[in-house]
């Protein structure tokens, strides 16, 4: 048999070629076992994960009795148990939804999955909008209404997205949020992030008794839409006053966050850290989402405090301010965004500190 | 043995034989990408791909001229479709069928509009070479970054927008996530592909070869481990496909407003399918030294896609990668594309069974092969001799994976139409002593260019006349005739227009290394 041509360039090639995928296939090896290790390895659990995964009674065993239903309905709902390896699962998607950028792990990268490299931005985390480490409880320890539950998310998985009509299953929903809350990309469906994140939701619901199929008050937002107000429309310079005098104080005048030591404590709700264009979030894009989250989340224990109307307005403000484009605006429109970014919030901030308003103070973006 | 063998494929590498070969070939090729692109771009079930990679094969070889074209589905067109369709029905249910099939019917009727209307159809030779070359070279690129997942056994990433970003992200997680077994299987095609390649006489069976080593491959782990525990995908059996399928278009009255929203869409998916068949054949053109004009492409495309959506087809258009591999295979008829429909006909008929142990990773290994071939490094060696070529080829290499496909060829062309006006404004001109030769345009573009350099020869009051030569003009518009008209009046200004063949022989004669740069030439002398 004749070969095509000889020589010693093309031998050199073809065993680059060849050392290529080897070495490509020697590093595959190591990560792969890399991950398998992680997976073994004991879970340090954050503070507000230890302590509900506690209240819950997470441990391993042949069954699961919930110590909140038998609590709350005076009868034992008695499910399969969990190994092991599920609940360390569990653990580790309760740290991801607690702090997804790892600010509270040794070793952010491998505790928590490489999540930060699926989020642009050093703010967004899960527990963010999912609040109460996705299981928000009112003083009364019932679950809240319109909290977005990941537990009744779980129980309602595979279900239509009311918006594009398409079957969505819990795991590619999660892979939303990813694209645009988290202004960011979809980690793969088979990824650690998104089995261990299921595994805690699908936990939470069990620990809450939810049942399968049902829809709970607590599933999603309670939307507030335009025609639920007195109608007086949506006011960009009403919403101003109001962010002014209610969210301000946390999310800073240009809604940039607060940064403590390198730390976030309260999440951008504008610039580069945000939600971006295309999230639903964005009052332009979704105009019900933002105000229902805001009438039964926000202020941070003042919730309820807000009007329908303030609502409304708050969030037709905040989705006016300066934030990333959206996955499908295209190259040109992220360029323009990054651009607004960048030169309008010194510019507000120089013509407020020139008129008096406000005194400057630390955005810490 | 071995001269046995490789005397039995001489003779087999007949005329004919080699011809059918090819069809195999390429019928093997095109059978997961066919399946790939229908469900997991278009949203539509696999038979739309596996009919279009027959029928629109077959009619456009027997209605196309063109030795080295095959047609058939199209990763872009798949791509245009889905996108264009997802707000309009849920993808593989029948109303997403139906608007389908309308969506590829309106396109059909435009790309016949740009048959029909001339200017139209010339408005696709604007794709100039470096911009089709870009193009496949992106492409290439786009394919096997595409294949990562699939390759490790992985789900496709959906996300369509920041290409390279996203592709980045499907390495990480082949290295971390994937499959090893998938990751076993694909790499056993890829070896067995590429070390087969590097033999003469396996040359044109490497493709083959490489998918039986990793059906064997993947049949083995199954039998040993059982398929519940490698989680390998395979292919779907199609063996109870028919010949044909009749499908209508949906075109009620309840469905107007959608069909409506859905014609740029259609617009986008006519003009990319044409421009990539404009592109494939002028190139084709070139490489295979038989001249076929692009209306004949054109011809053969549109009537072809105003059939297809009668028959549950995707649209056809031409085929980069799969002509790259029939000009590789020195294909030398019609009968090569045409054979490749048959066979895949017969494949899926008689061999469904046998094509639905095809494991998808050792698909996308191939798809990865083919990707690579796509990119030919004597083709961007050549654009990147020349400056202005080499910016006009990087531009739409990129922004194929920036803007997209039709991104490339709007954003490659108009590179292309504004490098060429640049050119056209800066005309040789030379002043001579009191002679100032003008080469190329006269027109508004240039003339400020030849404007200056008269004035500065007007100024110089070492000559008592000046000569105008515009003997090596070949267009002066309007704005130029009056321009000369003006100058005409100058008492110290005499026309040359000398046409006598003693410049051109001058030219030709003294400092060839200068004509060669041009452009050098003209600035030296400016």
């Amino acid at each position: 048999m004749k070969l095509l041509a000889t020589g010693w360039g093309k031998a050199a090639r073809l065993a680059l070629l060849i050392g290529t995928l080897l070495a490509l296939y020697i590093l595959a090896q190591a990560r792969h076992d890399e991950r398998a290790h992680i997976r073994e390895q004991a879970v340090k659990l954050t503070p507000g994960c230890a302590d509900k995964l506690a209240r819950y009674g997470l441990a391993a065993g042949a069954s699961y009795t919930s110590p909140y239903a038998l609590a709350h309905s005076g009868q034992a709902s008695i499910k399969r148990g969990y190994s092991t390896e599920d609940v360390r699962a569990i653990q580790r998607g309760c740290n991801i939804i607690d702090d997804l950028q790892g600010q509270l792990a040794a070793d952010p990268a491998r505790e928590r999955w490489n999540s930060t490299r699926f989020v642009r931005g050093t703010h967004t985390s899960c527990d963010h909008c999912h609040q109460g480490i996705g299981d928000k409880q009112t003083a009364a320890g019932a679950p809240q209404a319109g909290s977005l539950s990941l537990a009744a998310s779980w129980v309602m998985a595979d279900m239509y997205d009311q918006f594009t009509g398409i079957l969505l299953p819990y795991e590619l929903r999660q892979m939303q949020c990813y694209i645009n809350s988290s202004n960011g990309y979809k980690p793969n469906v088979a990824d650690d992030l998104i089995r261990d994140v299921t595994a805690y939701s699908r936990f939470l619901a069990a620990a809450l008794d939810l049942r399968f199929g049902n829809h709970y008050a607590e599933q999603g937002i309670d939307e507030v839409t335009a025609s639920s107000t007195l109608k007086r429309g949506d006011d960009y310079v009403r919403g101003a006053a109001r962010y002014k005098e209610k969210c301000a104080h946390c999310h800073g005048p240009q809604g940039l966050g607060t940064v403590v030591d390198g730390k976030m404590q309260y999440p951008a709700v504008a610039g580069p850290n945000a939600f971006n264009q295309q999230s639903r979030n964005n009052f332009s894009f979704v105009s019900t989402i933002l105000p229902g989250f805001l009438c039964r989340n926000m202020p941070l224990g003042e919730e309820g405090s807000l009007s329908k109307q303030d609502c409304r307005d708050i969030a037709f403000y905040v989705s006016n301010m300066p934030r990333p484009a959206g996955d499908k605006d295209g190259p040109l429109a992220a360029l323009w965004q990054q651009l607004m970014m960048r030169v309008m919030p010194p510019l507000i901030q120089a013509v407020d500190t020139w008129q008096g308003h406000d005194a400057p103070r630390d955005t810490g973006t | 043995m071995r001269q046995a063998v490789s005397t039995w494929l001489t003779l087999r590498a007949g005329p004919i034989g080699n011809e059918l070969l090819i069809g195999l070939t390429l019928a093997i090729v095109v059978l997961p990408q066919a399946v790939a692109f229908s469900t997991t771009l278009a949203g539509l079930p696999s038979y739309f791909g596996i009919y279009c990679a027959v029928w629109g094969v077959l009619f456009t070889a027997l209605l196309n001229p063109s030795r080295v074209f095959h047609g058939g589905p199209n990763s872009t067109q798949s791509a245009v479709i889905g996108v264009t369709l997802l707000p309009v029905a849920p993808q593989f249910g029948p109303d997403y069928i139906g608007y389908a099939l309308t969506l590829f019917l309106l396109a059909g009727m435009i790309q016949l509009l740009f048959l029909a209307i001339r200017p139209l159809g010339r408005f696709l030779d604007f794709v100039s070479e470096p911009v089709a070359n870009g193009m496949i070279c992106g492409i290439g690129l786009y394919m096997i970054f595409k294949s990562f997942p699939p390759f490790a056994g992985l789900p496709v990433n959906t996300q369509v927008e920041w290409r390279l970003w996203i592709a980045w992200q499907s390495f990480l997680a082949v290295l971390e996530i994937g499959n090893m077994h998938a990751i076993h299987i694909g790499l056993i095609t890829l070896l067995v592909t590429v070390i087969t390649r590097q033999f003469k006489a396996l040359r044109n069976w490497a493709i083959l070869l490489g998918i039986i080593a990793g059906t064997l491959y993947s049949e083995y782990l199954n039998a040993h481990l059982g398929i519940g525990e490698t989680l390998v995908e395979q292919t779907a059996n199609i063996s109870p496909a028919g010949f044909v399928y009749p499908s209508l278009p949906l075109l009620s009255q309840e469905a107007m407003p959608d069909i409506i929203s859905i014609i740029p869409g259609a617009i986008t998916l006519a003009l990319l399918g044409l421009f990539q068949t404009v592109a494939a054949m002028r190139l084709m053109n070139r490489k295979s030294g038989q001249f076929v004009d692009a209306r004949h492409g054109i011809f053969a495309d549109a009537v072809s896609n105003c059939v297809l959506p009668f028959i549950s087809a995707l649209p056809t258009c031409a085929s980069f990668n799969r002509m790259s591999l029939m000009q590789a295979m020195n294909t030398s008829s019609r009968l090569a594309a045409a054979s490749s429909a048959l066979f895949l006909l017969a494949l899926v008929g008689f061999f469904g069974e046998y094509i639905a142990i095809i494991p998808v990773p050792a698909m996308a290994a191939i798809i990865m092969v083919v990707g690579a071939n796509m990119i030919d490094w004597s083709d961007i060696k050549a654009h990147f001799q020349h400056r202005p070529e080499a910016i006009v080829f990087s531009a739409s290499f990129l922004s194929v994976h920036v803007f997209g496909l039709f991104g490339a060829v709007i954003c490659g062309s108009l590179l292309a139409l504004v490098y060429a006006k640049w050119e056209k404004a800066h005309p040789n001109v030379t002043l001579e002593g009191n002679v100032l030769r003008i080469r190329g345009n006269i027109y508004y573009g240039s003339l400020p260019v030849i404007e200056s350099l008269y004035h500065r020869a007007n100024n110089d009051r070492r000559f008592d006349e000046l000569i105008v030569d515009f003997s090596a003009v070949h267009h002066i518009d309007p704005e130029g005739i009056r321009w000369l008209a003006e100058i005409g009046r100058n008492d110290r200004v005499r026309f040359a227009e000398r046409r006598n063949g003693q410049d051109r022989r001058d030219d030709a004669g003294g400092r060839p290394g200068e004509r060669k740069r041009k452009d050098r030439r003209r600035r030296q002398a400016l």
